[in-house]
């Protein structure tokens, strides 16, 4: 077999392996053995293994003991450790354990070469277990009669070997069976043990390098008890207001131990405990009367016991039971205060009486109600009015005086002392001074100096200053002996608070003295809105509304304005906080500046929105400087230019208005027979001397002239005339003319129409001979045609020529509507139809009138007939009525220049110089 | 008993010999603290043996639960040792004849009561009952330990001065002239 090996060894390695894997399961006998098989060796030890060959396989292989390789694991023990105790035994030392590993295997060298294994054995290290220390035990009580003893101990180093515990106790001729710990190695528990025998314990530790035992505690049980606390706690209140009553069950026998107790107590909402002293319960008991305690408050309690003489462990807490002690009297009145509201009337005050209600410990029950009673001190014969109340508050109505108010709290026990408070009519006495405040620990602090005089108490008043909610007042007592207090209130950060300080004597009471304080400042909560109130060139007032108190967050120490313009650098006003104007100065005109403004508080500021401007580009008076010269200089320009032209005036007129001649009062006239009838009754046609009008040709110029006038400007003239249909006076010398005559008179009253049609183009003039009225002589006039259309109207013109046919009918048409006018408006249509004839220069009002009054007294037109033939019968009338229009250009003549130029053209031509003749 | 309580006597009375100062009160102490242990064991198994028989009666019922039932002794129960000696005999009996009863009475109490405990019913009387055996071995032992211990101490002052005599005699049958000479002899 072994010759088989080897030769398989020769080639295959694997199969080797496999030989040596059956070899250490020892399926196959295999060639030798280790001794010791699977050791458990001391860590740090030292350990002789042998490898012994099995005399078959030296026969077959020639295989000895110095052929032997021991290896850990893959790693050779070096050849020193060996030993070749004989042939067919090889030995390995290791002086220290620690360099073990497991496997450690004998093999040997087959041929000098093949490395073939022999045998392996497993080694395990590890270490003999300590001596298990601080032994201790205790037994807990878990039910009446159970008692199971739990003892645990140290049990040492950790020891690499599967070590085993067990818990021994025995009395001295009885041992008890061991006790195993389940899943630990330091702590068992022994399920039942007697009391009143001294029991040994202690503790064996075993494995396979050795075992260990602790030093034996010796004990009797019931000096370790922890016993289990009272239960059943109950608490009963007992007739003292001060004194509750504990009873509870002890679930310990006082045959097996008596018990002493710890009882603890605590009022609800606290959380330290107080404690019954001890020695007050040092002995057995099942009840105990806790007193010293507080009237109508509740009180939790919980207590504990343990072994009288104090040998073993005290038990837990019990569980907690609360008691509430019964009510007593109040001890104190409740604090009391007032508000005088002496505004609504001066003879009577509106009392507001407000009194805190006790503390729970003051009140010692529930307040049933107040008791007040007001006493008038000036009128003692009066009974005091009492009032019974459940609020803490009432308001009286009481004239003007010194009262003294009681208080009394009243409960389902009793009354309590009464409260006193003297309302003085005035608030006469001293009052304190230097009322300070000082923010402290997030608590607002109070201090005053005391007046000389001995001070009852001091009352402080605080309230909230806000935009948003009246100053609610609260307020609280101070003994007099006190300089300073807390404020013992909800006092808010960043709120103004307005605190006052009275001091109360026995006889009466100083006037309070009042402080602004804030618990916390802060920076504003907004910056103040700045706007102007004026802007000037370099200079801007501003104003702004002062921070409402919500909004300041605490003192505003000062104001800053900020402005600049849109590139320059922004400066900086600081301005005292009770101003809310001030004035920007130098600054540069015409500019925008933009301004804000920061309020700061001791803790910072903020800045309001900001607000822009423009300097005026002009100061105050500096356009007034301007204006009022330049507009003097216009007017005394304009006086200058006038007065020039009226000087120049006749110069002007020539070349700007050369002179129209008469046709009136040309040569013509001469020619008519009624010429001196004319004379006789025209003061106007007397002027004009015969043959003044010589020159025929100039007048031919002006029928064409005229012609023109009528022909092409006669529509727009008429539709002037639609639009000025009242009494807007146009003339011109030329219209003025042609006013005396209506084309129509001229062609249905004269007999020599027909010879003028035939000539209009070159006979401008035609002679109108009025029939008189009756017997009266008609006025012949001479009367110029308007137009070179012949002079008898005829339907083959209309239709030949619509545009002068319109314009005549329009001007019949209008004649007519005038017709139907007011009869003292009969020059009317005449003036009308002067100013659809007078070319642009339209003539002033007044020369013109005069024209028509010339008119009315020499031509008796058409329209105006009856009236005229009248007149004409009145031949005085008319005479005095021409005198006066013949005045009345001159009493005109102070009108503006351009109105004297009518009758210039035409009067001064022929009165002074005679007609045209110097032409 | 009565003899414990002169051995405490004797205890204290050693405790304050002036010639021996030594020996501290805490020893003393000690002392009556075995004796007041052995003594609230006795109360303890008297508490014990109140609720278990009471337990163990109401297990067996009517009429052996009702207060004043008495049945006739079998000849098993003579054998159990009878306290109801008269007060005066008992007291009139020497320490150590009361702890010899004691130990006696405990001793074969303690045999039947272990017989008792398989014929037990219930659990809870089981355990209470081998809780009461336990205890009253703890008293059989306490109290057999205590007279050991008295014996053990007694036996060993005996011997000591038994001793003590025998090498006095021995002191004087050796002459000192014998004695002399050999350490001539040494020292020659």
């Amino acid at each position: 077999m072994f010759s088989g090996w080897n030769w398989v060894a020769h080639g295959f390695y694997l199969l080797l392996n496999i030989c040596t894997f059956e070899v250490s399961g020892g399926l196959v006998q295999s060639c030798g053995h280790i001794i010791p098989e699977s050791p458990v060796l001391a860590l740090g030890s030292n350990f002789t293994a042998l490898c012994i060959l099995n005399e078959s396989c030296l026969d077959f292989g020639n295989i000895y003991a110095n052929q032997i390789i021991w290896k850990i694991k893959n790693k050779v023990v070096p050849k020193e450790q060996y030993r070749e105790i004989n042939r067919t035994v090889s030995s390995v030392t290791f002086n220290d354990t620690s360099s073990l590993a497991t496997p450690l295997t004998c093999n040997i060298l087959a041929d000098g070469q093949i490395e073939q294994n022999i045998y392996g054995i497993a080694v395990t290290i590890g270490l003999p277990p300590e001596k298990p220390k601080n032994l201790s035990c205790i037994v807990h009580q878990v039910s009446k009669l159970t008692y199971p003893m739990t003892c645990t101990w140290n049990p040492g180093r950790h020891t690499f070997l599967d070590t085993h515990f067990r818990l021994k106790y025995r009395w001295p001729q009885e041992n008890f069976p061991d006790c195993i710990p389940k899943d630990v190695n330091n702590s068992c528990t022994i399920a039942d043990v007697q009391f009143f025998v001294n029991l040994e314990v202690w503790v064996e530790a075993a494995n396979a390098l050795g075992k260990a035992e602790s030093d034996p505690l010796v004990l009797d049980p019931i000096e370790i008890v922890k016993p289990l606390p009272p239960h059943n706690l109950s608490v009963n209140s007992g007739i003292l207001p001060t004194v509750l009553k504990l009873s509870w069950e002890n679930r310990i026998s006082g045959a097996v131990m008596k018990l002493k107790f710890n009882i603890r107590y605590r009022t609800i909402g606290d959380t330290n405990w107080m404690q019954v002293p001890p020695e007050d319960t040092a002995s057995p008991r099942t009840s105990f009367s806790v007193q010293g305690l507080r009237p109508y408050t509740e009180y939790v309690f919980s207590i504990r016991c343990m072994k009288e003489d104090g040998v073993g462990y005290w038990s837990d807490w019990s569980e907690e039971k609360t008691g509430i002690t019964t009510e007593d009297k109040p001890s104190k009145g409740p604090p009391i205060w007032r508000i005088v509201d002496a505004s609504r009337s001066p003879a009577s005050w509106t009392l507001h009486l407000m009194w805190k209600a006790l503390e729970p410990f003051e009140a010692n029950g529930v307040i049933l109600q107040y008791e007040v009673t007001v006493r008038a001190k000036s009128s003692l014969s009066s009974p005091p009015e009492k009032y019974n109340v459940n609020t803490t508050n009432l308001t009286l109505k009481l004239p003007n005086g010194t009262y003294e108010v009681t208080v009394i709290a009243r409960n389902r026990v009793g009354a309590s002392p009464p409260s006193v408070l003297l309302i003085p009519a005035s608030n006469s006495k001293a009052p304190v001074k230097n009322v300070r405040t000082l923010p402290k620990d997030g608590k607002l602090w109070v201090g005053w100096t005391a007046p000389s005089s001995y001070v009852l108490k001091y009352v402080i008043e605080w309230c909230l200053v806000s935009n948003s909610s009246d100053c609610i007042i609260e307020w609280q007592n101070e003994p007099g002996n006190v300089q300073g207090t807390y404020l013992k209130g909800d006092i808010k950060p960043f709120k103004c608070y307005l605190i006052t300080v009275y001091p109360l004597y026995a006889d009466g009471q100083g006037s309070g003295q009042s402080v602004k304080a804030y618990l916390q400042q802060d920076r504003p909560s907004k910056g103040p809105t700045v706007q102007t109130k004026k802007v000037g060139k370099a200079e801007a007032v501003l104003t702004w509304n002062h921070l409402t108190v919500d909004e300041q967050n605490g003192f505003i120490r000062s104001y800053t304005i900020f402005y600049k313009t849109v590139d320059g650098n922004e400066t900086a006003v600081t301005v005292d906080p009770s101003k809310t104007e001030y004035t920007l100065s130098s600054l540069t005109s015409d500019t925008l500046y933009t301004v804000r403004m920061m309020a700061y508080t001791d803790e910072g500021g903020r800045s309001g929105p900001d607000f822009t401007f423009t300097t005026q580009k002009f100061g105050k008076g500096e356009i007034e400087a301007i204006v009022v010269p330049v507009c003097l200089a216009f007017l005394l320009i304009v006086l200058l230019g006038v007065l020039f032209c009226f000087n120049k005036r006749d110069l002007i007129k020539k070349h700007i208005w050369p002179i129209v001649p008469d046709p009136s009062k040309s040569n013509i006239a001469q020619w008519s027979p009624q010429v001196p009838a004319k004379h006789n009754f025209s003061s106007k046609d007397q002027m004009y001397p015969e043959g003044s009008f010589t020159d025929v040709s100039v007048v031919e110029i002006e029928a064409d002239d005229k012609k023109s006038f009528s022909e092409q400007d006669l529509k727009p003239f008429d539709l002037l005339k639609k639009e000025k249909s009242t009494s807007e006076g146009h003339s011109s010398g030329i219209g003025g003319s042609s006013c005396m005559s209506s084309p129509r008179q001229s062609v249905s009253d004269s007999d020599e129409g027909e010879t003028t049609q035939n000539t209009s183009s070159t006979v401008q003039y035609s002679t109108v001979v009025l029939n008189g009225y009756r017997d009266q002589t008609p006025v012949q006039v001479f009367s110029r045609s308007e137009s070179t259309q012949p002079l008898l109207d005829s339907e083959e013109r209309s239709e030949d020529h619509a545009g002068g046919g319109d314009s005549t009918t329009q001007r019949q048409q209008y004649f007519k509507q005038n017709g139907g006018q007011d009869e003292t408006n009969t020059d009317r249509p005449c003036f009308e139809r002067t100013k659809q004839i007078i070319s642009a220069n339209e003539g002033d009002l007044v020369g013109f009138a005069q024209l028509q009054i010339s008119s009315q007294s020499s031509q008796p037109l058409g329209l105006g007939l009856e009236k005229n033939t009248q007149e004409a019968a009145l031949p005085d009338g008319v005479q005095t009525n021409t005198e006066g229009q013949t005045m009345r250009p001159e009493t005109v003549e102070g009108n503006p220049p351009s109105a004297d130029e009518m009758p210039k053209s035409y009067l001064p031509q022929t009165v002074r110089q005679g007609g045209y003749m110097p032409q | 008993g009565d003899s414990w309580g002169i051995f405490t006597f004797l205890c204290a009375a050693l405790c304050n010999l002036p010639a021996l100062p030594a020996l501290n009160c805490t020893e003393e102490l000690g002392a009556g603290q075995s004796i007041q242990k052995t003594y609230d064991l006795t109360r303890y198994l008297e508490h014990q043996l109140r609720t278990l028989a009471g337990t163990y009666l109401n297990y067996l019922g009517p009429p052996f639960n009702e207060p004043d039932f008495n049945p006739p002794r079998l000849a098993r129960a003579e054998r159990v040792p009878s306290a109801t000696v008269d007060l005066d005999l008992w007291r009139g009996l020497t320490d150590n004849a009361r702890l010899a009863a004691n130990y006696r009475a405990y001793s074969r109490l303690l045999c039947y009561l272990r017989a008792l405990d398989g014929q037990a019913g219930t659990a809870e009387l089981r355990h209470r009952l081998g809780h009461f055996c336990s205890s009253l071995q703890g008293l059989v032992l306490s109290i057999a330990g205590k007279m050991d211990d008295f014996w053990l101490l007694k036996e060993l002052q005996t011997w000591l001065w038994r001793s003590a005599k025998d090498f006095n005699r021995l002191k004087k049958k050796v002459p000192p002239a014998v004695v002399t000479l050999r350490l001539e002899a040494r020292g020659f």
